[in-house]
């Protein structure tokens, strides 16, 4: 039956509602094969119609099927666009490969444009303040505290914080510092925080 | 230079800048740096903290952190030494000095604007500027005048000149003869928070461990701890008139209370308690034979049942409780005990035992020199362990390890004095901790050291003298610290001076690297020869 195929392609996109599955390049063929096919018989049909009322109805089925085709194919294009969107906010203008392989050539180069235009439009906040910019990606929540309070458990060494002072971070030293500084080492596991 | 207005001069200053704070191992110093901390982070003052056990330590905490840092504080460390000479700082570096070790070095008051003295203590008697220094350039002028004037003239500057520096040696003598201890530095820190009104529970909690500190110590004599505890009472009084009644059971309250003198009395049976308290045992001579009979007699006479004060102190019967404080008063001028009950600080906490001060002091003290965590992580856990709201695991941990040094502290009084362990060496008497007993791992550090040198000073026949002690350190040095006669009313103590000079006499590689400078580090074979030299220099 017309139309079946694509349902499939819809059942297959709402069963993961958070995250991307990978583009199933095959479907969609077959169903853009199921529309050329439906276009060519509608083509013959329809300038057979002009002198034979009879064939009207097949027509019109055949472009319904047609319109619901397109219509379905685009949900599940745009729906694919706002996860890659949400993907850009988590992961930062640099996907995992694991990530880049869900994604079709074209998507792919959908999602590096956006990205260029979201990295343009953050460097041009607070450019009459003098700021370079504001990483609006950073925190996506409203942070507890601009600064935290940590305990350095190994010796790291020196950190240069991001006004040019440097740090030297030895075992057992407590040091107050801002949140968005201390995060990526906290994660690795170099400070840790006390509350 | 000392700072007029400590809010202005010294926190203004600091909002903004990034800030390096370093602080010594001892209880009041956790507190004040606890109070800073708080006040750094209201403010969001990035800073740095790093413990410091010495002089020495104080050079290499500085050296590897002093990049980009333009604002030190250093809390009851680096007031006693000459801070520019020892840490070669950048000539736009400021430190900030809240120290109560005294007598401040000479060259710390007198510097530019680089060495800033937080708190004046009237106390001292600081020598003028005139009587010390002297411009150099007049002596010059001696060889440009000639002729006859010229050379009676020259012979009079002399004779002012030999004057004044004979007139200079008395006064430097004088002045640093006795170390001793000045106002707390919690209370000056509890004075910040007040002015900048950042004044919270546990700020006062703090300076009130922090005053406890002092008066159970005796750094100070009985007088000066109540005047410097006044300004807390005051805060405290005006934070329970602001505080509404039916807040007492959801946030955390400092209140003043008569309390019983005995630390972790409530974290401890009563007998334990009384056996391990370090201002009533000693007079009741529990090392004699007749000492647990005496402390039988005195639970007797307080109409407490033996069964029961042996009990936990929470199991006890709640009558029994409650007549503690009456029980103690009465009963101990029969057995010449001082007053073992005084108006002193509790943590109030919702649906908690409430915390007294003396208790959080024996713990912090437990903490920071305990049997196998390092110092720097105690601190840590010090710190954590003046918090008021939420479950202190580390204030537990801290109760515990007490108990343990307190034990520890009672058995090697109680063996030296049974075993006749004190000897006599002229002017003072000492004894020393053998290395390998099971009592020197507990009692390694400075502080639980001085504790039980009061102690046997205390329990010691005859009338009081100077003691000495001394404990292994580490594999081949051993710790040697002074306790002065009368203690607990003179805690000036003369040790600091005597200490350098007999180590320059007797040639012994003596360390005076602690900050305390009655405490020294040498190594075990030399110990002999010094105590020699010390007591020909005291004799």
């Amino acid at each position: 039956m017309f139309g079946e195929k694509v349902i499939e392609l819809l059942k297959e996109a709402e069963r993961n509602r958070e995250t991307i599955d990978l583009y199933n390049d095959e479907k969609i063929r077959q169903i853009i094969q199921e529309m050329h096919v439906l276009f060519k018989m509608n083509m013959s049909d329809a300038n057979a119609t002009t002198e034979n009322k009879t064939l009207w109805t097949t027509v019109q089925v055949r472009h319904s099927a047609l319109e619901r085709n397109k219509r379905c194919l685009l949900a599940y294009l745009y729906n694919r666009m706002i996860k890659i969107k949400t993907l850009r906010w988590e992961f930062g203008s640099v996907l995992p490969p694991d990530v880049r392989e869900l994604l079709s050539d074209s998507e792919y180069d959908w999602f590096s444009k956006y990205s260029t235009n979201l990295a343009t439009y953050m460097r041009s906040l607070g450019e009459d303040i003098g700021y370079s910019g504001i990483d609006l990606t950073e925190n996506l929540r409203p942070p507890k505290s601009l600064y935290i309070e940590v305990l350095c458990i190994t010796d790291y060494g020196k950190l240069e914080l991001e006004d040019g002072d440097v740090i030297t971070l030895k075992k057992n030293s407590r040091h107050f510092l801002p949140t968005s500084e201390c995060q990526t080492l906290i994660r690795q596991g170099v400070l840790k925080q006390i509350i | 230079m000392f700072i007029e207005d400590i809010r202005n001069d010294f926190y203004n200053v600091l909002l903004g800048n990034r800030v390096l704070l370093l602080v010594h191992y001892d209880v009041d110093a956790v507190c004040a740096c606890k109070i800073l901390q708080d006040l750094f982070k209201c403010d969001n003052i990035s800073y740095t903290l790093v413990p410091v056990g010495g002089i020495s330590d104080l050079k290499t905490a500085y050296d590897e952190n002093n990049e980009e840092i333009k604002y030190v504080v250093l809390v009851n460390c680096g007031g006693t030494v000459d801070l520019v000479d020892i840490l070669q700082p950048e000539e736009d570096v400021v430190f900030f000095v809240l120290d109560s070790h005294k007598p401040t070095d000479i060259c710390n008051v007198y510097s530019d604007g680089q060495v800033r003295l937080i708190y004046k203590d009237d106390e001292e008697n600081i020598p003028n500027f005139d009587d010390i220094f002297r411009d150099d350039e007049e002596d010059e002028a001696e060889f440009e005048s000639e002729g006859r004037e010229g050379i009676e003239a020259v012979v009079e500057r002399r004779r002012t000149r030999k004057a004044w520096e004979e007139r200079r040696h008395t006064l430097m003598f004088n002045y640093t003869q006795f170390s001793y201890y000045g106002k707390p530095s919690a209370c000056v820190a509890l004075e910040i928070a007040a002015r900048a009104s950042r004044c919270t529970a546990a700020t006062l909690w703090s300076a009130a461990v922090a005053a406890a500190a002092h008066e159970a110590l005796h750094y100070r004599s009985p007088a000066r701890c109540l005047l410097d505890a006044e300004p807390l009472h005051r805060y405290v009084a005006a934070a329970q008139r602001h505080a509404a009644d039916d807040d007492a059971h959801r946030v955390a309250r400092v209140i003043v209370e008569k309390d019983a003198w005995l630390p972790l009395y409530r974290w401890w049976s009563l007998e334990a308690a009384l056996s391990h308290a370090g201002a009533l045992a000693p007079h009741l001579r529990l090392h004699a034979r007749s000492g647990a009979v005496r402390l039988r007699q005195l639970l007797a006479d307080m109409g407490f049942p033996l069964q029961q004060a042996r009990q936990a102190y929470r199991s006890m019967d709640v009558e029994l409780r409650r007549s503690l404080l009456t029980a103690l008063e009465s009963a101990a001028p029969k057995h010449k005990l001082p007053v073992p009950t005084r108006a002193t600080f509790l943590l109030q906490r919702p649906h908690a035992l409430p915390v007294a001060a003396l208790d959080t002091v024996y713990a912090i003290m437990a903490l920071i020199e305990h049997e196998t965590i390092p110092s720097a992580e105690g601190f840590q856990h010090a710190l954590a362990a003046l918090q008021v709201t939420g479950e202190n695991e580390a204030l537990k941990q801290g109760m515990a390890a007490a108990r343990r040094a307190l034990e520890a502290v009672a058995r090697l009084a109680n063996s030296i004095l049974s075993s006749r362990g004190l000897m006599l060496a002229g002017p003072f008497n000492y004894f020393i901790v053998q290395e390998g007993s099971p009592e020197a791992g507990s009692l390694r550090g400075p502080l639980w050291l001085r504790e039980a040198a009061r102690w046997v000073s205390r329990a010691a026949p005859g009338a009081p003298r100077a003691l000495l002690a001394s404990a292994p350190h580490a594999a081949t040095n051993c710790l040697l610290l002074g306790l002065p006669p009368r203690f607990d009313h003179e805690p000036r103590n003369l040790f600091g001076a005597a200490f350098e000079q007999a180590a320059t006499k007797s040639g012994a590689s003596v360390s005076l690297d602690h900050v305390d400078s009655s405490i020294i580090t040498l190594p075990v074979t030399q110990r002999a020869q010094f105590l020699d030299a010390l007591t020909a220099l005291l004799a």
